[in-house]
């Protein structure tokens, strides 16, 4: 069975109002070590399907699968955990808490996880921080770092509980490319290690280094295939 | 996360945002030290007024000859004949009326005073030493006339300030001689100043023992010298009174042999107009008080939501991603809880802080203002304090905390 597998999902936002249907019963399944690039025009629904995955948002129907375990019957603690352990969410906006320096945002995921010990979180956040090059930025506040030091810093905290999935919306979207290059030899080593790697993008050449590219439009799959550089395998 | 991660964090951002938390805490203390000190300076001038009122004897009784009905009371003091020296006796026993505290037999007549060169005219009260407790007077210089001086007959008087003063000016009455009518008695002390109310001037007194007024005074007066003008009965407190009314009615109707309480020979008049106006008194005070500590309590009230929800709703998008990297709504809700509640917890213990100075340093300040430190008014007021932030700083934060993440990062 695929470690991520989404059955019919639709999204439907403003029920009531406008209708929006920003995803029409999408199928998608998604192996264990795989390195998989969503591209799509703007609004066509990759944020939303990203969301779903990452347990950030429920559907409006349809059924999702977490290494076999129905979200959809899972509780607030159940979910808490999910995002906490299961997951790695990076998102465009980075979403740091601008009050703290870089290794107590990194060390946030390890206070819910329930590691008690200060001493061992901030150990844990200053290796994550190393992984993704930032050693010596770790009590730089996220306002004294350039865009692209602050997609590692959110990067470092999406690594920390050492998760087997790592969902990444529009990564490196806002940065300029020599940065946005820094942060696609990141994930590259993340899938090297064996981490399921889930990434939109607009830009052509991002989403070809991946190894499986779903196109999406209109809340719909329009195609799903091995990238331009397709070694790994698809399902 | 633990409770000790918990209160460390809360901690953090109490600290992180301290212009926010600043004015948090200077909205509880403010609204908390103001109902302290509104309630405490009305509760200071209540006590004030109620101790004047009090002052003037509100627990009395008065009993005067002639009934209401026929117009005994109208036809002014002494002119009916029926209450005696035995009445008074019998309304002292403790067993007919057991709620009666004091009896003060009167007799009361006005007489021209004479000290040396000095006239001056007052009315002259002959009655016993408990007249003094039932209408609350105070001998302040001297001694008190005694119940030895009642049975001997002495010819021994108190004065008020303003006898004394017309007939020695500054020097002390006490030791001095006046003549009542052409009888000279020696004046044994001076009652305290108390002032006069709408009926009489309490200061232009002479009390003398009522024995030596029906003996020596009165016989020269008028027909019924051997009756009493009055007798003043004091209950024991003023809930006691209308039980010391029923008491007294029914004794005298029985001595009087009246069978029908309408034909009854005498009347008893409580202190109703002080009584009533004690108690319109202490009723708009307390509907001041009630008003001006309300408006107080919404005030901060009010303060302290604004603050609450501002800082909750400026970090719904905070919530959010603390839940996206894993928090459970139970444990965001416990931070906000946590905050909540030292906010709450500085602000109240400042306030209290701040109102009992205010208690205790107003007084000084302004001269006269009496402030009286009410418990129920700091347990009020930090109870609505500790209320209003829970409600508005912990209930839009468990709203916020059920959101799915996604849509707590994208409010704004
Ligand atoms: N909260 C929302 N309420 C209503 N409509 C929404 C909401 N979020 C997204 N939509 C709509 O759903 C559709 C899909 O949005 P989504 O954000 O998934 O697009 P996207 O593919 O990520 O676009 P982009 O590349 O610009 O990020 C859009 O038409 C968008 O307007
Ligand atoms: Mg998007």
């Amino acid at each position: 069975m695929a470690l991520i597998e989404l059955v019919g999902v639709s999204k439907i936002y403003g029920v009531g109002g406008v209708e929006v249907h920003a995803l029409r019963s999408v199928d998608l399944a998604v192996g264990g070590g795989e390195y998989v690039a969503i591209m799509g025009q703007s609004g066509s629904g990759k944020s939303t399907l990203m969301h779903i995955l990452g347990c950030l948002d429920v559907p409006s129907s349809g059924a999702y699968h977490l290494d076999g375990a129905d979200v959809g019957t899972m509780d607030e603690i159940d979910l808490a955990d999910v995002r906490n352990r299961r997951i790695g969410f990076v998102f465009q906006q980075f979403h740091l808490l601008g009050r703290l320096p870089a290794w107590r945002n990194v060390e946030l995921p390890l206070m819910y996880m329930g590691i008690r010990s200060r001493q061992r979180r901030r150990e844990r956040a200053e290796k994550a921080l190393e992984a993704v090059g930032l050693a010596d930025r770790s009590a730089h506040r996220p306002t004294e770092l350039s865009g692209g030091q602050q997609q590692r810093v959110a990067i470092a905290r999406a690594l920390v509980t050492d998760p087997a999935i790592i969902l990444a919306d529009e990564p490196t979207g806002n940065l300029a490319s020599d940065q946005a290059e820094e942060i696609l030899t990141i994930f590259e080593g993340m899938h090297s290690e064996g981490r399921t790697v889930v990434l939109i993008t607009h830009e052509p050449d991002v989403g070809g280094r991946a190894r499986r590219l779903v196109r999406i439009r209109d809340g719909r799959i329009i195609s799903d295939e091995p990238a331009a550089s397709g070694v790994g395998s698809a399902g | 996360m633990t409770w000790g991660q918990t209160l460390r964090s809360a901690f953090e951002s109490i600290v992180e945002r301290r212009m926010r938390s600043a004015l948090t805490v200077l909205g509880i203390l403010i609204g908390i030290a103001a109902v302290i000190l509104t309630v405490g300076l009305g509760e200071g001038a209540q006590g004030r007024v109620n101790s004047a009122i009090a002052s003037l004897g509100t627990n009395m009784l008065i009993v005067t000859p002639g009934s209401a009905s026929t117009g005994g009371v109208q036809g002014g003091l002494g002119s009916a004949s029926t209450l005696t020296l035995a009445d008074a006796q019998a309304l002292a026993s403790p067993v007919d009326c057991p709620d009666v505290a004091e009896v003060a037999p009167v007799t009361q007549h006005s007489f021209t005073l004479t000290a040396g060169s000095q006239n001056w005219t007052a009315p002259v009260t002959g009655t016993t030493p408990a007249y003094l407790s039932v209408r609350d007077r105070q001998v302040t210089s001297g001694q008190s006339i005694t119940e030895t001086d009642v049975r001997t007959e002495a010819r021994v008087a108190l004065v008020g300030t303003e006898v004394a003063q017309s007939l020695f000016g500054t020097s002390s009455p006490v030791g001095r001689t006046m003549q009542i009518g052409n009888v000279p008695f020696s004046i044994v002390g001076e009652l305290n100043a108390a002032g006069a109310s709408a009926s009489t001037n309490q200061d232009n007194v002479v009390l003398v023992p009522i024995t030596t007024a029906q003996a020596e005074l009165f016989s020269q007066a008028g027909p019924y010298a051997g009756s009493l003008s009055a007798i003043l009965l004091s209950a024991h407190s003023s809930t006691t009174m209308s039980l010391a009314y029923q008491e007294a009615d029914s004794l005298l109707l029985q001595l009087h042999h009246v069978t029908n309480p309408l034909q009854a020979d005498f009347t008893i008049t409580p202190q109703t107009s002080l009584l009533s106006t004690a108690s319109t008194i202490s009723k708009t005070l307390t509907i001041l008080l009630a008003g001006v500590a309300a408006i107080a309590l919404l005030v901060g009230g009010i303060g302290v939501m604004n603050i609450m929800l501002v800082s909750v709703s400026e970090r719904v998008k905070e919530i959010g991603l603390r839940k996206a990297l894993g928090a459970t709504p139970a444990t965001i809700l416990r931070q906000f809880l946590a905050e909540a509640t030292a906010l709450g917890l500085l602000g109240g213990v400042l306030g209290v802080g701040l109102g009992l100075a205010g208690a205790l340093g107003i007084p000084h300040v302004i001269a006269g203002a009496a402030v009286t430190v009410s418990v129920p008014a700091i347990a009020g007021s930090v109870l609505v304090a500790a209320v209003i932030g829970l409600v508005f700083g912990v209930y839009p934060a468990s709203r916020a905390a059920r959101l799915s993440p996604i849509e707590a990062l994208r409010s704004e």
